[in-house]
């Protein structure tokens, strides 16, 4: 006979149980924050959808969640037989921490965030997807250590604005992604202000490093915010970030 | 009734480690937090049914309540959800039930009124022991 101490997580093989039938999972990252990974998260996500693709936006950032505002998302999630069951909105299934909190604070010590992470992808019901975004938070603790490593096949596109500050970071969290399981789709300039010419500098020059693609170059874009005051996608996929992300970004969603 | 899938999540891990070990399933013993407020009876009738017609069929399922403890990382005192009952309305014990450390959103330090504190037990359903006879 042997006993054990299980110290078994079962919330990991829920896990994986759920996103066996999601094709690509997608961690949008940047180390940094402020440089717009939760818009471009969303918008990513909207834009796969009117592709006519199945896709799932999942709000990473414990601490800062945006994606259910972003989406207009309210309330808690429907209880389903099989888990929690995301709101649809614009298309998309979208799936944030901020469902549950509604705009209250999340103070969250140790492993905290991680837990709550844990036990939404274990809860949620994704169904079929062809496309999971994942809006990442800031800095490379737990949270992305257990994304990256959820499973094989996750790829990441890292989000810079042009500047050094911006651009340091990034290449701190690509320097992570070497050889670290994930591929790296590619690095995307964003919040590029004025001509494009010579603001590419800092992310031709990340993706020249990491040998890599350079996504695009999405403009800073004042209309973005209005869109983001109205809590809808479908106003945020009319501007011109959200259409250059398109043209950015579709050729890589679609295949 | 997302313990429906906790529940169906212990009984497949369990199956898998039993399979990978080579073992029969003599006993599974699962812990029931108090911040998740689950009622430990679903979780036990969910636990025997669900077994049934898995490797697990013939396992004693023992099922435990676990009280919470929680601990003030400012100023170290410890507590527990009982302590804190009263002020917490029934929409933040909803939130609780699926998100137990959202505790930290609803509630403060009893002692220093900090938000700096973290669930050291209690929180959700867990396994505390398996037993295989390999």
């Amino acid at each position: 006979m042997s006993e054990f101490e299980a110290g078994l997580d079962f919330r990991r093989g829920m896990i994986d149980r759920r996103l066996a039938h999601t094709k690509r999972v997608l961690l949008v990252m940047s180390g940094k924050g402020g440089v717009g990974k939760s818009v471009v998260s969303a918008a990513l996500a909207g834009i796969a959808s009117t592709l006519g693709l199945k896709a799932g936006l999942m709000d990473a950032d414990i601490y800062g969640p945006s994606s259910a505002l972003l989406f207009g998302a309210k309330g808690l999630p429907v209880e389903g037989e099989s888990g929690l069951i995301p709101p649809i909105l614009g298309g998309v299934k979208v799936m944030s921490v901020d469902l549950f909190a509604s705009g209250r604070p999340i103070p969250l010590a140790g492993s905290g965030a991680n837990e709550i992470l844990l036990e939404l992808l274990a809860l949620t019901d994704w169904g079929n997807l062809d496309c999971l975004v994942v809006d990442m938070p800031p800095a490379t603790g737990d949270i992305m250590l257990t994304l990256t490593s959820l499973r094989n096949d996750v790829e990441a596109v890292v989000v810079t604005m042009p500047d050094r500050l911006s651009t340091s970071v990034a290449h701190r969290v690509l320097e992570l992604l070497k050889g670290g399981g994930v591929t790296t789709v590619g690095v995307l300039g964003n919040m590029v202000r004025g001509s494009a010419k010579g603001k590419e500098a800092g992310p031709r020059k990340l993706a020249e490093e990491f040998r890599v693609p350079l996504l695009g170059l999405v403009p800073f874009d004042r209309s973005v915010s209005n869109a983001v005051e109205k809590g809808n996608i479908e106003a945020l996929l009319r501007t011109r970030f959200a259409r250059t992300l398109r043209k950015s970004m579709s050729a890589y969603l679609r295949a | 009734m997302h313990e429906l899938s906790l529940v169906q999540g212990i009984i497949n891990a369990v199956g898998v480690t039993a399979s990978e070990k080579g073992g029969r399933v003599l006993s599974v013993k699962i812990g029931v937090g108090e911040l998740a407020q689950f009622d430990i009876r679903l979780v036990r009738g969910l636990l025997n049914d669900l077994k049934k017609g898995t490797s697990l069929e013939g396992a004693r399922m023992i099922v435990e309540s676990e009280k919470s403890k929680v601990k003030c990382l400012s100023c170290g005192r410890v507590w527990n959800f009982q302590e804190l009952a009263g002020p917490i309305s029934s929409d933040e014990r909803e939130i609780m039930h699926f998100l137990p450390e959202l505790l930290n959103s609803c509630s403060r330090c009893p002692n220093c009124s900090k938000s700096y504190f973290e669930i050291e037990e209690g929180r959700s359903v867990r396994i505390i022991e398996v037993v295989l006879d390999v």
